[in-house]
């Protein structure tokens, strides 16, 4: 409506079943409702407007004001986002929601301000499982298996560590590929697990937890300082309220999207602590490579909130 | 008269073109086909391929859209064209040349506006016409891409670039500086594609179906005029 | 009221001989600038996401590239005459091995007009030797190139998949049933038509000249057999090798390989008026030459020029998606037609309906990326398959292509097969009555489309 401050949020996800899109979506609404007349929020869900790489562009170039990608997006901008992408870095989620709110993890939402995007609130999806075509119980199991990773130097690494070949392909590409044997394995969440139905074409899902992948609400710090204080104050109060409440939910989707792979009749592989510690001592050399890009400091304050999980 | 200059490769900046169009699709299609053997024979990757390629697809298609300019090959529809009286026909192509050019004007600014910052270089400020370059402005050429590694020659960039900051990968501005350039191509061959339109040497832009170049060497097997 | 003006001024360009490309891309920016509140860098932008963020879109060029190399080397040639081996002696045989041929160089081409210049090329004259009329030779060649599109692979399947993010080796298969039913129907028709009227019939030249012919052909052929394993496998002996992007890739090399080594009808070893095809042991330099040779450069200078003017037209028609979704049209259709109480029969319709205009105006593929996103929404909400819908839309742009007043098969045909264009139009006519028949059939009929991909890769899933 005229004299309304729009804001356009654009995402990757559907908007009811995803925790992104469901985030997204009780934020417009509750944008809608109760800034009505000084600000309204338009969704544009499902990659129709921008895919996490073109957004952040024309976040910067003002065309587009909220946007929520994965935190490995960010790692161009500061590499510190790695820490996120390193395996077994975090013990479980509630450990990743402690560090998120540390000092350490506040400190990173502020680290891109220099490059104009202001961080405003990390958004939780899951830890990441493996699946392949075969049974992967230990790390040798996916010696020579090819695995569809993201675009992100710590996982390619993290992939090299345990013998397998690091594979980049078009996300839309992926289920084709993984029930062709273009690729023999992919990871990640299990709400993304079952979004995608990768359950439908892998031998099965093996819980090993091993990365994190959530996502951090941005904004460009130039659209944030134009937004009158009063606007800008009852918006991130708003937002802040959506976060808490969803990621406090975070568990429960999880497992429901985890019991959902199960019912839908994925097999779902679970380790024994000795099987679990094989994996982290294959993956855990990865740490070196990349320590001096996410800080020592940074790592000592993730281990240290480990302790209390 | 539906063309001019149909016969490949007749000046030397014809000749520069073609090459380049030959070489960027001819290395597109090899990058792509070592990735499916690096990974199905060797079990490698090539990580940067996809990214390599797609990029080059783009360096293909935007600045060989001038080169489409000046044979006269892009698509269109001349149905209507045909049928009017040449008088008329001269208008309507005199008012398509005309909306080419200011089309190709906008885009120019846009894509200068598009990749300046990525460059380290000021806006241009306006909504449809440039008015002036901003003040002030966040630079943005420590944007990377995803996947494509810097190479070692390029090493320079870091002091002139990113105020000596290591670059892992290729810095942005490198891949789409073929934005501006290829749109100040397209409007100097519309602004050249007018002014045979003025002179009455040329009669519509368009050609109005993929295989007319096929089609008019198969007349000239056949002995057509 | 805004789009309405929005479309106006697409066609309106269009009509008075603006290109397609600017044509799309100018009333997009006009619109934005007007309306909208975004920047011209965002147009460049989306210039550039065109390419850079549509990876399935890579397919286009290198699909192009193979039938270059497959047309420039004599490949249609040994694909006719084992066509006219095969089914020459029926009445009508020739006629119905034309149809035979195009079917089979649709599964090495991706597109219709190069169908029809390839196999149109050949077939037309020797069918009015043979002693049919031109007429029915052009109508009938013209009605089956537009089999290019259908049978797999196909750059309106990939151009659709991309637009709607499906699978693009789903498409693909999706259209072998479709694609083999239509080239079928035609057949009979044909063999119908030409019982009735005495049309002339080819003699059998026996089991031997199939063999021969097969031989010949069989390098040609193989490159058929190299895209559907490579993208799907053979179940028990080995998975998929490459994505159907990096398919489109490895037939090109092929197709070069075969145009270049096996066949020797273009590059270093081919024949020349001094002498005749010399072999690769006597000339082995010939493995490094061929790469560089005139020939190799031409044969990418030309894809590559097509290539061009089509991603320009589909670049541009990205522009004007990325406006439409910016203005939430696509939703704004959706609601507007399901609160009309539209169900999926009234729905496709009117999709059939509106593809049938747009084609008289429109490129194919530019046409596929501003409609698909526009109807795709609804679709989904009536629960259409989205497989089914895209086989739906190709057909409707296989129609569009033999109706005039714009219709890429009619002009191609005209101009391969020399005659004016209402002539063509009209001899295409009865076959185009085939062609509606079988739109119906695929409309009404969704196992048509999605039986082959669902027993082979599961049924869809809707990500969405
Ligand atoms: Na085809
Ligand atoms: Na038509």
């Amino acid at each position: 409506e005229d004299g309304e401050t729009v804001i356009k949020f654009s995402h990757v996800t559907n908007t009811d079943k995803h925790p992104k899109g469901i985030a997204a979506s009780l934020l417009e609404q509750r944008v809608n409702d109760e800034m009505d007349g000084v600000a309204c929020m338009e969704v544009f869900p499902n990659s129709t407007l921008y895919d996490d790489d073109k957004l952040l562009e024309a976040m910067l170039q003002g065309d587009v004001q909220l946007g929520a990608p994965s935190l490995s997006k960010f790692e161009t901008f500061t590499k510190v986002f790695r820490i996120f992408d390193l395996p077994f870095m975090f013990k479980n989620m509630e450990a990743v929601d402690a560090f998120q709110s540390s000092d350490a993890g506040q400190d990173m939402m502020g680290s891109m301000e220099k490059r104009g995007l202001a961080g405003l609130a990390f958004w939780h999806n899951g830890l990441k499982q493996f699946s392949a075509n075969t049974p992967l119980m230990v790390p040798t199991d996916a010696e020579g298996l090819k695995f569809r990773v993201q675009p992100s130097d710590v996982l390619v690494a993290q992939m090299e560590a345990i013998g397998a070949s690091p594979q980049k392909m078009a996300f839309s590409e992926v289920y084709g590929a993984l029930q062709q044997g273009v690729v023999d394995g992919q990871e990640n969440t299990w709400s993304n697990v079952l979004g995608q139905k990768y359950y439908e074409v892998q031998d099965g899902i093996t819980e090993t937890n091993h990365g994190v992948l959530d996502y951090m609400v941005v904004a460009s710090v130039d659209w944030l300082d134009s937004l009158e204080p009063a606007t800008r104050d009852q918006f991130l109060t708003i937002l802040d309220e959506v976060t808490t409440e969803r990621n406090a939910a975070i568990a429960e989707v999880d497992a429901e999207a985890r019991q959902g792979v199960l019912d839908a009749g994925g097999e779902i592989r679970e380790l024994s602590p000795e099987q679990r510690e094989e994996w982290v001592v294959a993956m855990k050399p990865v740490w070196e490579q990349f320590t001096d890009d996410v800080g020592q400091e940074n790592i000592d304050a993730a281990q240290a909130i480990n302790m209390n999980y | 008269m539906s063309s001019i200059n149909r016969a490949p490769g007749i000046s030397f900046i014809d000749r520069i073109e073609e090459s380049l169009i030959s070489a960027i699709l001819g290395i597109m299609t090899v990058i792509t086909f070592a990735n499916v053997v690096a990974r199905y024979v060797f079990n490698a990757n090539i990580l940067w391929a996809l990214e390599a390629t797609v990029f080059l697809f783009g360096w293909l298609v935007l600045l060989g859209a001038s080169y489409a300019v000046k044979k006269n090959a892009h698509l269109g529809v001349d149905a209507v064209v045909d049928i009017v009286p040449a008088p008329v026909r001269r208008v309507l192509a005199l008012i398509s040349v005309a909306v080419c050019i200011v089309f190709s004007c906008l885009l120019l600014k846009g894509a200068w506006d598009y990749w300046a910052n990525f460059a380290n270089l000021p806006q241009t400020t306006g909504r449809w016409f440039p008015t002036g370059f901003e003040d002030s402005f966040r630079a943005k050429a420590w944007y990377e891409v995803n996947d494509i590694p810097i190479p070692e020659w390029l090493r320079f960039l870091e002091g002139a670039m990113n105020d000596g900051d290591e670059y892992e990968k290729l810095p942005r501005f490198i891949p789409y500086v073929v934005l501006p350039v290829s749109m100040a191509l397209l409007l100097f061959r519309f602004c050249q594609a007018a002014v045979l339109v003025w002179q009455g040497k040329l009669d519509r832009i368009v050609a109005s179906h993929e295989v007319e170049d096929e089609l008019e060497e198969m007349r000239d097997q056949r002995g057509e005029a | 009221m805004e789009v309405v003006i929005l479309f106006g001024l697409v066609i309106g360009f269009m009509l008075i001989g603006v290109p397609i490309a600017v044509s799309l891309g100018m009333s997009s920016v006009m619109f934005l600038l007007w309306y909208g509140d975004t920047s011209l860098a965002s147009i460049a932008q989306t210039l550039m996401q065109a390419f850079v963020g549509h990876f399935t879109l890579l397919a286009i060029p290198f699909f192009i590239l193979a039938s270059s190399f497959m047309s420039t080397g004599g490949v249609a040639k040994r694909i006719i005459r084992f066509s006219i081996a095969c089914v020459g002696h029926l009445r009508g045989g020739l006629a119905i091995a034309g149809v035979f041929a195009c079917m089979i160089f649709a599964a090495l081409s991706g597109s219709s007009p190069a169908t029809v210049v390839a196999i149109g090329s050949i077939v037309i004259g020797a069918m009015t030797q043979a002693g049919y009329t031109k007429d029915f030779a052009a109508g009938v060649i013209c009605n089956a190139g537009t089999l290019g599109i259908l049978i797999p692979p196909s750059i309106v399947m990939v151009v659709y998949a991309t637009a709607v993010d499906v699978s693009v080796g789903r498409m693909f298969l999706a259209g072998v049933i479709p694609g083999i039913m239509a080239g079928a129907m035609l057949m009979v028709t044909i063999y119908v038509m030409a019982r009735i009227k005495g049309m002339p019939k080819g003699e059998w030249r026996g089991v031997g000249e199939i063999w021969a012919s097969f031989r010949e052909a069989f390098w040609g052929l193989m490159l058929i057999v190299i895209i559907m394993v490579g993208i799907y496998g053979i179940p028990g002996v080995t998975g998929a090798i490459f994505t159907p992007t990096e398919a489109a890739a490895v037939a090109s090399i092929y197709a070069f390989i075969a145009a270049v080594f096996i066949y020797r009808d273009m590059g270093p070893l081919k024949e020349t008026e001094d002498r005749a095809k010399s072999s690769l042991l006597k000339k082995p330099q010939a493995l490094v030459t061929a790469l560089f040779h005139k020939d190799t450069q031409a044969t990418l200078f030309e894809a590559g020029k097509l290539t061009i003017t089509l991603m320009f037209v589909i670049a541009n028609a990205l522009i004007l998606k990325h406006v439409l979704t910016d203005e939430q049209v696509p939703q704004h259709i959706a609601n507007a037609m399901l609160s009309a109480g539209f169900g999926p029969i009234l729905f496709l319709i009117v999709v059939n309906v509106i593809l049938l205009i747009g084609g008289q105006f429109m490129e194919p593929s530019g046409l596929l990326v501003i409609v698909a996103p526009l109807v795709f929404p609804i679709a989904i909400e009536l629960g259409i398959d989205p497989i089914h819908l895209g086989i739906i839309m190709v057909v409707n742009m296989e129609i569009g292509m033999i109706t005039p007043p714009v219709g890429l098969n009619l002009f191609v045909t005209s101009g391969v097969a020399g005659m004016p264009m209402m002539r063509v139009v009209r001899a295409a006519l009865p076959f185009l009555a085939v062609l509606f028949v079988f739109l119906i059939m695929v409309t009404y009929i969704p196992a048509i489309s999605t039986l082959l991909p669902n027993a082979v890769m599961g049924p869809e899933t809707v990500v969405n």
